[in-house]
């Protein structure tokens, strides 16, 4: 009796949904919510006349930010860019892990909750197709909007273009529209205890070989040396395409291997190659020979601790995350630790894969201008200057900055920082192709790797991976 | 008392520590954790030197996290969406309890069947609708989400409480020339006291460690401390020693609250009298 | 004053319903979305009917999904269960241990399951870890918690069972608490042991207690996401990712929104299923609790 009540009422509320699905969509909750300007012609050609940093004295921008040091030296500098141009800055800040959950929903509910915001490279890839994010190329070359004390030519050439896309997948960067401007940068590159180095009588690896060689070494002999618990190398294996972005990528270059190739605007997987195999296996076997126990579960935060806590010999990751257990005082193994580029490919190469946090405007945004003076204020000399200086905004994305005395005096103390820095960037690009599948297939991508350590037939899970893929990204 | 009955105390007695042991131990390494300096974090395990640093750092504001507005944010928001479910819940748990009436079933699994929708399901249309409603970053926007945590555990629970009250309590009540409403609040509810004490806690503790809903619904004026306490992870070095002061801080007021209504969890001798 | 009574119970139960069905709106909203495939590639959406449910119900991946949220879902509910009244039986027992330790009971359950997860993360990491530094001493010091499917799985399981234990024995310990004296005092007049008491007065009266608790919970560990997340992120492999993980990847990772979505769907549809039969049942046993009156 109950039931046949219940039943109806749910029958009737269907119908009654049904009904009003056209109603719920006219209340409209915003898919990519209302147009700003549509059809061609960007606000950036409003700003007329000659550059004035107090153009738009009074408005307010409200910026989305990452915790990070970059963050935290952005914060302490507000009150000198409010002095500047008389616009307040409003900002919330997010841990990373939750960070572009919330970035994610106010993009694609077309809210503009916020103006600006930090980003990666890969998420031009993702953001940039649906028209989420502002082309900054027009602001860039308005000289009513951009004082020349920018200088764009100081940005080194190969961050700019990293940011730049013409938002076709298999499209190379450096192309197309500047959706976001580079702000602060990591190369990935090895990081190692001197300390462990000299007892064992170790030296930096120059061949992939090498590299797990000694990992395994220092897995077996550095516990009965003195070093409680200590293995090889640390890098990242948690189920995320950050484990694959660092060491593993830029390795996977400098062997010569791509991600995917291009065949006349086609992408094809090419993670199941038989010299990717091949590698696959070899870093999985070095994982497992010299690698951190409960790799699958580690992020940078692991692998960097574990750096700093004297509990890994080496790390093959973001030089800031070695940086900042290098400090004095940061940890107990700050003042061994070291810099070194990394082992060189087959043929010599140190092609190295990098991440770049930028900053991008919201193109839904009602306060482009207001933005944009905020935006080059934050990548201006002065801000970043400061902060590599005075903070730990680091690694620069300037040229002149990197040059700068102060700054080579403050990262001189960091043995081989400086030189590895100086040696790989030339090399350092974005390795992956630029496709807008890019999480999905490089979480598959980790996927694929947890198994082969967890002892799965290295070829047929990277085939499996690959013909996933193949679908996913036609 | 026999030597079996004793010996089986103490086994009883060994099982509740070894429990307690396995509940507490996490607590108690929060505790080390946030007293531990930046860099000792994970150098060493139990021998360190202690610092109130990191409950300094939480409690000054500092890092760019307003981390005391947080709490009074989480303070204002729970307990208000806890009293809110109160006031509208229990009448309706009595109400489920007392009468059978057609359909009552039926009103309150659909109650509770407002709660089945994953999180994901309706967050970004109701990141829109709040924003559109206004809602979006406010107490009132938090309270009203927050019932649908709140809000079927209180009513769901107090129903078992109040069918289990024996109607002749309130039959001799209404006798005596009470009104429903008045025997109601001066029979019914008291006789259920530990049942709304042990549920307003649970009720709490779930709207105070909510995460999904302010994650998303807030920015920065109503946002709460779970949401507060992870923000300080990130960057350079994991800060976890400032988390776990922020957690360990963020837990005083659900551990006031438990405190002070112990006494109405605790049944004694005489209801059970009233009930034969 | 005929209808004034029957009307009654309706308008002390209809503030409660009114306050909570507003959620139907974003919820019709999410359904509605699930029929197109809106996603960061497709910002124009066409509107693709049941496809997008097609799709997931012929992948391996929702099959995997599924079982393992169901794994997940019937190993915390249970484990909780179980330990939560056993707890509950061994407070009860008032003895000096059990009155000190009763204060702090609900502690675990205070610390945000999103950050305790966090805290079990750091603590079971075999490099740094204070658990396998404990272990040390009895040999179990190299156990990789969560490296293999088997172990990644218990041990989300083992974090969800240590955060809401204590919301399984405060209501069975509450519900202890409210049983009626007489039939214990009767059946130790009787001479009945404590096996007997416990099976046919103690859990009979006690379940319909609990069993709100477990329908709670198990409701809600269906669903659950932060917990799997922070520890494990759905790894090694796909040995964790549970439906609720797999569509927030979907819909927000990748921003196949749409396609994300629908799994929320299909999840909210295994969550309803499973709560009727549960609430079916508890119906039953109250009825039968409150014949054995």
């Amino acid at each position: 009796m109950d039931t046949h009540a219940h039943d109806r009422r749910r029958f009737l509320a269907l119908t009654a949904g049904a009904a009003a699905t056209p109603l719920l969509a006219a209340c409209g909750a915003g898919f990519g919510g209302d147009d700003g300007k549509k059809g061609g012609g960007s606000a950036a050609d409003d700003v007329t006349g000659s550059f004035d940093w107090k153009r738009e004295k009074g408005t307010t921008v409200k910026a989305l930010l990452n915790k990070h040091p970059y963050t935290d030296a952005l914060i302490a500098d507000l009150k000198s860019f409010t002095a500047q141009t008389g616009i307040k800055v409003e900002y919330d800040v997010f841990p990373e892990d939750n960070y572009f959950d919330k970035l994610t929903v106010d993009l694609s509910s077309g809210r503009a909750s916020y103006d600006v915001f930090m980003l990666g490279a890969y998420m031009v890839w993702q953001y940039g197709p649906p028209g989420w994010l502002e082309d900054l190329g027009p602001w860039m070359r308005n000289s009513s909007a951009t004082g020349d004390e920018w200088d764009q030519a100081d940005f080194f050439p190969n961050l700019l273009h990293a940011d730049q896309w013409s938002l076709k997948d298999g499209a190379p960067l450096g192309q197309g529209g500047q959706y976001a401007l580079p702000w602060g940068w990591e190369t990935n590159v090895v990081a190692y205890n001197t300390e462990v180095f000299r007892k064992l009588g170790l030296k930096p690896a120059e061949t992939f070989d090498e590299l797990r060689e000694i990992a395994g070494t220092i897995k077996r002999k550095a516990p009965g040396a003195g070093y409680d618990g200590m293995y090889g190398i640390a890098v990242r294996g948690s189920r995320s395409w950050a484990t694959i972005h660092p060491g593993f990528m830029t390795m996977f270059a400098r062997n010569g291997l791509h991600d995917f190739t291009v065949d006349a605007g086609q992408l094809k997987p090419a993670m199941n190659t038989p010299e990717a195999v091949a590698f696959t296996q070899d870093w999985a076997g070095m994982v497992k020979q010299g690698g951190p126990p409960s790799w699958t579960s580690y992020t940078w935060y692991q692998c960097s601790s574990d750096l700093g806590a004297k509990k890994a010999g080496m790390l093959f990751d973001a030089d800031t995350a070695a940086y900042f257990q290098a400090v004095k005082g940061a940890s107990p193994a700050s003042g061994k630790i070291a810099f070194h580029p990394g082992p060189k490919g087959p043929d010599g190469s140190l092609a190295t894969n990098m991440w770049i946090w930028s900053l991008g405007m919201n193109a839904k945004s009602r306060k482009k201008s207001a933005s944009w003076l905020f935006l080059q204020w934050a990548t201006g000399k002065e801000h970043l200057r400061r902060g590599a200086i005075t903070h730990n905004h680091i690694d620069p994305v300037r040229k002149s900055i990197s040059q700068d005395a102060a700054y080579k005096d403050k990262m001189r103390h960091l043995p081989g920082f400086i030189e590895t820095f100086e040696t790989v960037v030339d090399q350092t690009k974005i390795q992956f192709t630029p496709q807008a599948q890019f999480f999905d297939a490089t979480t598959s991508w980790a996927a694929a790797l947890q198994e082969i350590y967890g002892g799965k037939n290295a070829r047929s899970v990277l085939n499996g991976l690959a013909s996933d893929l193949a679908s996913k990204v036609s | 008392m026999t030597v079996r009955k004793r010996l089986l105390g103490w086994l009883a007695d060994l099982a509740l520590i070894l429990y307690f042991v396995f509940a507490l131990f996490p607590v108690a390494w929060m505790v080390i954790l946030s007293l531990k300096p930046a860099n000792q974090l994970f150098s060493t395990y139990f021998s360190f030197t202690p610092t109130l640093g990191a409950y300094r750092t939480v409690l000054g504001d500092s890092e760019g996290i307003p981390f005391v507005r947080f709490f009074v944010n989480s303070l204002v928001v729970s307990v208000g969406a806890v009293l809110l479910s109160l006031v509208v819940g229990l009448p309706a748990a009595y109400a489920s309890a007392r009468w059978r009436f057609k359909g009552s079933e039926n009103l309150m699994f659909t109650l509770l069947s407002f709660r089945f929708a994953p999180e994901l399901t309706v967050i970004i249309p109701l990141f829109v609708l709040y924003q559109k409603l206004g809602l979006f970053d406010t107490y009132v926007g938090m309270i009203w989400v927050l019932q649908l945590v709140t809000l079927p555990l209180i009513v769901w629970i107090m129903r078992s409480y109040f069918a289990d009250l024996t109607p002749e309590l309130e039959q001799a009540a209404l006798l005596d020339g009470y009104t429903r409403k008045q025997a109601f609040f001066r029979v019914a509810l008291p006789l259920v006291k530990p049942g709304v004490a042990a549920v307003s806690l649970l009720a709490f503790i779930f709207a105070w460690n909510n995460f999904v809903f302010p994650l998303i619904l807030t920015s920065n004026e109503a946002q709460t401390v779970t949401v507060g306490a992870l923000s300080f992870l990130g960057g350079d070095r994991p800060k976890y020693n400032l988390t776990a002061a922020a957690a360990l801080v963020s837990v005083v007021p659900p551990l006031l609250l438990a405190l002070t209504i112990q006494r109405y969890l605790v049944r004694g001798l005489s209801f059970g009298a009233v009930k034969s | 004053m005929g209808w004034r009574p029957t009307l009654r119970p309706y308008l002390l139960i209809v503030p409660a319903l009114l306050l909570t069905c507003g959620i139907l709106y974003p919820f019709g909203l999410g359904l509605y979305y699930t029929l197109f495939d809106f996603s960061a590639s497709k910002p124009q959406p066409d509107m693709v009917r049941l496809h997008n449910y097609e799709t997931v119900f012929t992948q391996d991946a929702f099959w995997n999904s599924a079982w393992v949220t169901v794994l997940y879902a019937v190993g915390a509910a249970t484990a909780e269960t179980v330990l939560g009244v056993a707890v509950a039986l061994l407070l009860h027992r008032s003895s000096r241990v059990g009155r000190v330790l009763e204060k702090i009971l609900i502690l675990p359950l205070m610390i945000a399951p999103v950050i305790a997860a966090i805290m079990w993360k750091l603590m079971l990491q075999p490099s740094v870890g204070v658990v396998n530094h404990l272990l040390k001493p009895f040999g179990l010091g190299g156990v990789q918690w969560t490296d293999t499917p088997t172990g990644a799985l218990l041990s989300s399981i083992a974090v969800d069972v240590w955060v809401y234990t204590p919301f399984v024995a405060i209501l069975a310990l509450a519900g202890l608490r409210s049983l009626p004296t007489s039939p214990f005092e009767a059946a130790a007049v009787d001479g009945a042991g404590w096996w007997y008491t416990f099976r046919r007065l103690t859990l009979p009266m006690l379940w319909p207690y609990v069993l709100v608790a477990v329908i709670f919970r198990f409701m809600d560990s269906l669903k659950v996401f932060d917990i799997i997340y922070a520890l494990t992120e759905g790894g090694p492999g796909d040995s964790t990712v549970v439906l609720q993980i797999r569509a927030y990847l979907e819909a927000i990772r990748f921003q196949r929104y749409s396609f994300g979505i629908s799994y929320t769907i299909v999840l909210w549809a295994v969550v309803y299923l499973a709560a009727m039969v549960l609430v079916r049942h508890l119906g039953k046993i109250q009825r039968k609790a409150a014949e054995a009156k």
